[in-house]
């Protein structure tokens, strides 16, 4: 592998950038359509209930209203689910929660919709309602879908936990709970849509998969792959909640029948109620280590409620099971996680699929029991951690890129100086001081399952490059990455490459930008199809130059004899060359990560191809008067493989830690009573510590250039660390999340700090 | 959203006209930090909407005599930043620091902070502190009304639809210590959980000779806390003399609100917030 990069690892500027600096990025509610038509979803009024009638005619009346459709109005399958399909486009039997939609209202404006949508007439009948998981589960419970309330269980079983149990020395065996989350991302649902002249119905989608997107809106319909193109528009972030469908399908449905422009653009309210949240999860964990701190042992039963639908349930389900023994060494693994229907809206996919509830609980459980053991929380980390060589639960062996050994160290003098100088400082009265370890791992990709990208790359006859990706950039940064990695094999600015990007009509499903996927898995196709390109210019490169091909190298959009920059020819003359010899100029490129699907009774497997590591330190402050929390600091070190665009990382990271410690300290979706942005707390940047991003390459060989991904890794260390920390401040610990003003005052005067003198 | 009919008067004399014949129909925007939310959630139906909020009349902060007069039109970044306040009512300026964030401070109004009578408005307590009063005007003459008068209950005021609060008169503090905190969620942006706003004097031998306290978001309406207050004045504040008075002014609370399930939090959180507050007069 070469050693010096010419776009790799450089901080080079972001393609979006001067579109979105400067307003002139088009998200969906800015695409105005001539005409555009104003949709409007009626939604159930039922947490659980039989749809007997509904009756539109008193919408109709309405002068502006141009037509109310229901799920008798959908030619196709009316059914969407990425990994199930249970959820309904509009509610044809039955409701299952107060997000279901009932009817679309197609008016002239959006305050017509809006009347409409309060005279549509709906009968019920009304079915017991399930809100937790204890009632779903409780016998005779009434069924949420026909198969009943339990929608998959994952379970990992290796060695034999129960008798390993038994010679542990010291077990720690406690419950953790978490809230439901909101995304929050700044740009609430859109969409936006026409049918152009040869009768395709071309729609504008705020999206994370477009690819996907395209298939289910066919599906509805009933269409051909090429009567239906999905466009994605400027998106203003989606953290998981933008992989399911919004408004694609609605937009799809008044298309079909209307044939004339439509928007639907969500009020934050709707955006509320209407898309998934983060799953709240309740799990018993109970972990065994021998008397030097090894870990022996770990048992867990995992619940999350999923509420009305699956939508990413199964994977949530799936990769907190995975990731439940944390990056720890353990051999006698029982692991069960099952994911609950309940007539909650649905949760879905949210910024690491479950592992940071899991990581809560399993960072929660070292330093439990290293306090138990008397050992330091490092050092029981480093013991324990995953290194190369090291099998996890799933029995797969970590053979290259295991970089947690590094984070941990790179963590250590950060620690060991809070510890010895910060924590012991004077400070105001009634604040005492904290410090607290999170550690994590991170499968990139899908868990156990086949999840390819697919590229293009195109020479044009003026020897341009054109790369076409249907990987979704909703402001992470994709687009930007990937060019660096196309410019890198083909020597040529990463800048001067044209982009086309997530437009069903050009580009070849990339699959979803999830799972912290798209750097390595789609990179690594952007470099194939870059490489068979490649290949071709250098075989019309010899022809031309006479040399043999090892001694050739690419230039400016050119390919010349190493150390002869005189002696080149040029891209465009190439190009040309190439196609009147009926060689494609255009290359499709592929890449599908190594895995092996988990055994459904014993989930022993290969769930990931390459996994991202990180560990944060956390510094806080709380006051033991109030309850009042302060996150003064996050070190994070994160193994990302190699960072092909540090800035980018650093971006990744940062941000992760602003919802981290929204997750740790205020972040609480009350189905019913958070209505919008002034029921619900995200930090504002008054709430931000200090960050000190440490960017860890412990190089993978299958990944672009070495790279992993850090979407979700950056998130994940947080909350444990936070949490660890103000329970070292306080002497006390909390097993529920967030940590609020009410659960830490209490935890407070139960550690005897609440009081007039000030306890050391 | 509704369908209003804006209007924006010249003066005040003309607002207040205006008033005096369409007061029910109407709703009063100054900042529009409030209205504007009940407008777009539908809750307002009105049929005008009167700006005030380039009424110069109700602008302004200054200094007469014993009168600290703060205009209803001052919004909480002209407090946040008056060295007058800073001086003469430390606690109402500290109030602005943590209130919403800078772009509600720009055009949020402390006529409107009370007018609209939430049990959160966070100048409230420190206009209590300073026994401030309203100098409210309709058409037909001036009323002045005490702070503890100007809401009937939780976001009632006590205004009839043709008034306009001009300003408050303060009583100004200077020597002593003056302190503001509020408890919320999260940093910014949030609404009190809490808020305390407290004053204080000693004399030459460490004795409390003069304290005034407020409590915001505890009680639906603001109460007077004259209990404590008398229990701490004439001695000398040590920490357990103010751990006790924290727990009697948490008692007070309770006696007007109930016990509530946010009582829970609320009770040892008023003590607590009390001792931060009080703490710094321990020794010194
Ligand atoms: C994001 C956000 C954050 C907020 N954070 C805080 C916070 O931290 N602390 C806090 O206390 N509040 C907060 N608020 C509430 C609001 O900003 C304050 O109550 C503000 O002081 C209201 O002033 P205004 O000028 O915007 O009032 P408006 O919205 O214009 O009016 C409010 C009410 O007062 C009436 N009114 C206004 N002026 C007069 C007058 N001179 N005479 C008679 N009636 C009048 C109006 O008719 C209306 O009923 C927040 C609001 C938002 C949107």
């Amino acid at each position: 592998m070469k050693s010096e990069y010419n776009s790799i690892g450089k901080n080079i500027q972001r393609r979006d950038i001067v579109e979105k600096l400067t307003g002139q990025a088009n998200f969906c509610a800015d695409i105005a359509l001539k005409d555009a038509l104003s949709l409007k979803v009626l939604r159930s009024s039922r947490h659980h209930a039989v749809i007997d009638k509904i009756d539109v005619s008193d919408a109709l009346k309405i002068p502006g209203v141009v037509n109310v459709f229901t799920a008798a109005d959908i030619p196709g399958k009316n059914l969407m689910g990425i990994i199930n399909k249970d959820q309904p486009l509009l509610a044809h039997d039955k409701v299952r929660s107060l997000a279901d939609p009932v009817a679309l209202v197609a008016a002239q404006t959006d305050e017509i919709a809006r009347q409409a949508i309060k005279v549509i007439n709906v009968t019920y009948t009304d079915l017991e309602p399930i809100f937790d998981i204890e009632a779903a589960l409780a016998p005779g419970a009434p069924k949420i879908h026909k198969k009943g309330n339990t929608l998959f269980t994952r379970r990992i079983k290796k060695g034999d936990a129960g008798t390993a149990f038994e010679t542990c020395h010291t077990i720690i065996e406690k419950k953790y709970m978490t809230h439901a989350v909101e995304h929050n991302y700044i740009e609430p649902d859109a969409g936006a849509g026409y049918v152009d002249e040869d009768g395709t119905l071309v729609i504008y989608a705020s999206t994370q998969n477009p690819h996907y997107d395209h298939k289910e809106v066919q599906g509805f319909l009933g269409l051909k792959d090429d009567q239906v193109r999905i466009i994605q528009a400027a998106t203003g972030g989606g953290f998981g909640s933008k992989l399911d469908l919004n408004v694609q399908g609605f937009i799809g449905l008044a298309l079909y029948h209307l044939k004339q422009p439509v928007r639907y653009v969500y009020t934050r309210e709707e955006s509320y109620l209407a898309t998934a949240k983060r799953h709240p999860f309740t799990i018993h964990m109970k972990t065994g280590a021998d008397k030097n701190g090894k870990l022996k042992a770990i048992h867990i039963r995992a619940y999350c409620n999923t509420g009305a639908y699956g939508s990413y349930g199964i994977a949530v389900a799936s990769r907190s099971a995975v990731h439940g023994t944390g990056p720890y060494e353990i051999d006698h693994v029982d692991i069960e996680c099952a994911c609950i229907y309940t007539n909650q809206p649905f949760c879905g996919a949210m910024r690491g699929f479950g592992a940071p509830q899991m990581a809560f609980a399993h960072e929660s459980q070292m330093d439990l029991l290293a306090k138990k053991l008397g050992m330091d929380p490092m050092e029981i980390r480093m013991l324990n951690g995953f290194k190369k060589g090291s099998i996890n639960g799933t029995g797969q062996q970590l053979i290259d890129s295991v970089g947690y050994p590094e984070c941990l160290e790179k963590i250590m003098p950060y620690y060991e100086e809070a510890l010895t100088n910060w924590v012991t400082e004077k400070t105001t009265p009634f604040t005492k001081r904290g410090i607290g370890i999170g550690g994590m791992w991170y499968g990139i990709g899908n868990t156990g399952v086949q999840n390819p990208s697919t590229a293009r790359i195109e020479l044009d006859q003026n020897g341009r490059v054109i790369l076409y990706t249907g990987c979704a950039d909703i402001g992470q940064g994709s687009s930007t990455i990937l060019t660096q990695v196309a410019g890198e094999v083909l020597g040529i600015a990463p800048e001067a490459i044209q982009l086309v990007v997530g437009d069903t009509k050009f580009t070849t499903n990339a699959g979803a930008t999830s799972a912290s996927r798209q750097t390595y898995i789609s990179g690594n196709a952007v470099k194939d199809a870059a490489e068979q390109l490649a290949r071709v210019l250098l075989t019309e490169g010899a022809n031309k130059l006479k040399v043999s091909k090892t001694a050739l190298s690419f230039g400016d959009h050119s390919l010349q004899i190493a150390g002869h920059p005189e002696r080149s020819v040029a891209f465009d003359w190439l190009a040309k060359r190439i196609h009147e010899k009926g060689v494609s100029l255009s290359w499709q490129g592929y890449f599908d990560p190594e895995t092996i699907p988990l055994d459904l009774e014993t989930g022993q497997g290969s769930p990931y191809a390459t996994y991202a590591f990180a560990c944060h330190l956390a510094l806080v402050e709380v006051d033991v008067l109030t309850g009042q929390v302060s996150v003064k600091k996050i070190v994070a070190a994160h193994d990302v493989g190699r960072a092909i665009h540090p800035e980018n990382v650093i971006g990744q990271i940062c941000g992760g830690v602003a919802m981290g410690v929204g997750f740790a300290l205020m972040e609480a979706f009350e189905f019913g009573k958070t209505l919008s942005m002034k029921d619900y707390h995200i930090p504002t940047c008054a709430d931000m510590p200090e960050v000190i991003p440490i960017i860890v390459e412990s190089v993978e060989p299958t990944g672009p250039f070495g790279a992993k991904g850090v979407g979700e890794p950056a998130l994940i260390p947080t909350a444990p660390a936070i949490l660890n920390a103000v329970s070292h401040a306080l002497g006390k610990r909390l097993y529920s999340l967030p940590a609020d003003l009410e659960s830490v005052l209490q935890a407070s005067i139960d550690s005897g700090h609440f009081g007039p003198e000030e306890k050391m | 959203m509704a369908d209003f009919k804006y209007i924006r008067p010249d003066n005040l004399p003309e607002a207040l006209d205006f008033l005096w014949d369409n007061g029910q129909d109407t709703a009063i925007i100054a900042g529009g930090t409030d209205v504007m939310i009940d407008v777009k959630s539908g809750k307002l139906d009105k049929k005008y909407l009167l700006d005030i909020s380039r009424l110069d009349e109700l602008k302004g902060i200054e200094l007469n005599g014993r009168d600290l007069c703060v205009g209803s039109g001052v919004t909480l970044s002209e407090i946040y930043t008056s060295a007058l306040l800073a001086s003469n009512a430390l606690a109402l300026q500290k109030s602005a620091v943590n209130f919403a964030a800078r772009q509600i401070r720009n055009i949020a109004t402390i006529g409107g902070n009370v007018a609209h009578s939430s049990p959160c408005g966070d100048t409230v307590p420190s206009l209590l502190l300073h026994d401030a009063i309203a100098l409210v005007a309709d058409k037909k003459g001036i009323q002045h009304i005490p702070m503890e008068q100007m809401a009937t209950s939780a976001y009632m005021s006590s205004l009839t639809p043709q008034q306009i609060i001009v300003k408050f008169i303060l009583t100004p503090y200077q020597d002593g210590y003056a302190d503001f905190q509020k408890i919320g969620r999260r940093k910014e942006l949030a609404i009190s959980r809490m808020s305390m706003a407290a004053f204080v004097k000693k004399d030459s031998t460490g004795r409390i000779s003069f304290l005034k306290l407020a409590l915001g978001a505890c009680t639906p309406v603001p109460c007077s806390m004259g209990a404590v207050e008398a229990f701490l004045t004439g001695k000398v504040p040590t920490r357990e003399l103010l751990w006790e008075a924290g727990g009697l002014l948490a008692e007070r609370m309770i006696e007007i609100t109930g016990n509530r399930s946010s009582t829970i939090y609320k009770k040892p959180a008023v003590q607590g917030l009390f001792m931060r507050i009080l703490f710094p007069m321990v020794g010194s």
